[in-house]
């Protein structure tokens, strides 16, 4: 065994990694708990990978045969209903987990300099999960999701120069069609994942680099923050938290797994009730809202400029506040509070 | 090194021609990727529905086709002509339905009404209905393009 690990050691050198990670040290303080939300969803795209690469060895992504073999995946593979539902509920527990991990760091103020660079890649996978969210949505093809697929690759049209282009790329045409469906497909399975690798690489690297940021409230204190050594005793923690989340996910998706609706029908009128995932209910709602005038203009159009808006603040977020450190950011906090509260409002208000 | 007079050295000068060329030839390598991506969109020039399927159609009822991959409603009209529909909301594009007996057009997504002549008149959408020339020729009503 010692003669393998030298081998291994010689020709791979990873001391300077394990070397490192031995040494590593978490910070503790009564709001450690948001360290927990970035390996929660660790948790979760790893089962995502897995349920995914067992649904895609049945799934077929065309037109005439993706409904039925969803269908067939939930009534005929042994266990097919449960890695659905758990890929399902997977999604929505990692989306869950992606915004509370971000709204951890901005109301902590984690971005700040010097981990701006991990704000910016952190952004961009939550944009990659909402990506996956939305070509997932499409992939059982019935009724429902053909109209939210309509829907959303028609909203970016509103957005000028640029708009139509994108929307027929999202489309592969005018319209969606079995093309849409392919096109989703092979992004939902081979580009999605490479990006998200790609980013989260680079991600994991910049929080290592940087080691955690300890929330301002705690260094104010003038004691010196304690801390727990990452191996053993921070991965023991994260393992109980994880077998949690586990166990959590399992008894949800047993109790509530999804159903599958009728077949899409490209000719059919769109369905009542039809509605988006959670995560894109306050854009629907406010879709809804918009009038289609607003002082002459085109009312879709300022609708899609101001979510624009808004997301290139969120994303510029570090240079907005680039303040340092030891400034306790009131404006930030209570912008923050007013953004979550007004999407939430949004997304309960779509459900009445 | 710089000549005098010159306004860049020759580094910057070689730098600049070289980036050059390799951004053309970049952008050379892309094009046909851009272009695949898009497939090219046909719309049907005309699309026939046998007159035996709509002849009997009472006044203000209507039959579907399909225009293309959209689609379509035939509606008879009080002096026996018919109207054509891209039966795709202007809003969103959900495919909207003709709700008969209150002469409406409906999109379930965000709520939207037209009246029976394809024209918005509650809700989100922006524009009228989509309209096509329908015009009886022998046995077929052909629904082509307006114009």
């Amino acid at each position: 065994m010692n003669v393998l690990r030298a081998w291994i050691e010689e020709r791979l050198g990873l001391r300077a990694v394990t070397g490192f990670l031995a040494k590593k040290e978490v910070p503790r303080h009564k709001h450690t708990f948001l360290y927990y939300t970035g390996s929660s969803i660790l948790l979760f795209l790893g089962i995502q990978i897995v349920t995914g690469v067992f649904l895609a060895v049945y799934y077929r992504p065309t037109l005439a045969e993706a409904n039925t073999s969803v269908a067939r995946i939930i009534t005929e593979m042994p266990f097919g209903w449960l890695v659905r539902s758990v890929h399902s509920w997977s999604a929505t527990f990692m989306i869950a987990f992606v915004i509370v991990h971000l709204l951890g760091i901005a109301f902590t103020k984690a971005y700040r300099k010097p981990r701006e660079a991990s704000w910016l890649t952190g952004i961009m996978l939550l944009g990659a999960s909402l990506a996956f969210g939305f070509t997932g949505y499409l992939l059982p093809w019935d009724e429902l999701s053909l109209a939210a697929t309509k829907v959303g690759t028609n909203f970016p049209k509103a957005i000028p120069v640029l708009g139509a282009f994108l929307s027929r790329l999202m489309r592969a045409g005018d319209d969606v069609t079995g093309d849409t469906l392919s096109r989703f497909f092979i992004f939902h399975v081979s580009v999605l994942p490479l990006v998200v690798m790609a980013l989260l690489g680079l991600h994991l690297f910049l929080v290592q680099r940087h080691g955690m940021s300890i929330p301002l409230q705690e260094e104010r204190k003038n004691v010196k923050v304690p801390f727990l050594p990452f191996w053993p005793n921070f991965v023991f923690r994260e393992a109980g938290v994880w077998l949690v989340l586990f166990g959590l996910l399992l008894t949800v998706a047993v109790v509530f797994a999804p159903g599958l609706g009728p077949q899409a029908d490209l000719m059919a009128p769109a369905p009542e009730g039809v509605k988006p995932e959670w995560y894109f209910l306050f854009m629907f709602q406010a879709l809804k809202l918009f009038p289609s005038k607003i002082l002459g203009l085109n009312g879709e159009m300022i609708a899609v400029l101001a979510m624009m808006a808004g997301f290139g603040l969120i994303l510029l977020l570090p240079f907005i506040d680039n303040r340092p450190f030891d400034r306790k950011g009131r404006v930030i906090t209570g912008l923050v509070w007013a953004g979550l509260a007004s999407t939430v409002a949004m997304s309960v208000w779509s459900l009445l | 090194m710089k000549i005098p007079h010159s306004l860049f050295s020759r580094r910057v000068f070689l730098n600049s021609l070289i980036g050059g060329w390799l951004a053309a030839l970049g952008a050379a390598f892309i094009s046909p990727f851009l272009k695949f991506i898009l497939p090219p969109t046909r719309e049907p020039d005309q699309v026939s529905v046998p007159l035996a399927e709509v002849k009997d159609l009472a006044p203000h009822a209507a039959k579907a086709f399909s225009w293309g991959n959209k689609p379509g409603l035939l509606k008879k009209n009080d002096d026996g002509s018919y109207t054509a529909f891209v039966t795709v909301c202007t809003h969103l594009d959900c495919n909207v339905t003709f709700i008969a007996d209150q002469r409406r057009f409906y999109c379930a997504c965000h709520e939207g009404w037209y009246d029976e002549n394809g024209l918005n008149v509650s809700g989100p959408p922006p524009a009228p209905l989509r309209r096509l020339a329908a015009v009886v020729e022998g046995d077929a009503v052909i629904v082509r393009k307006p114009g």
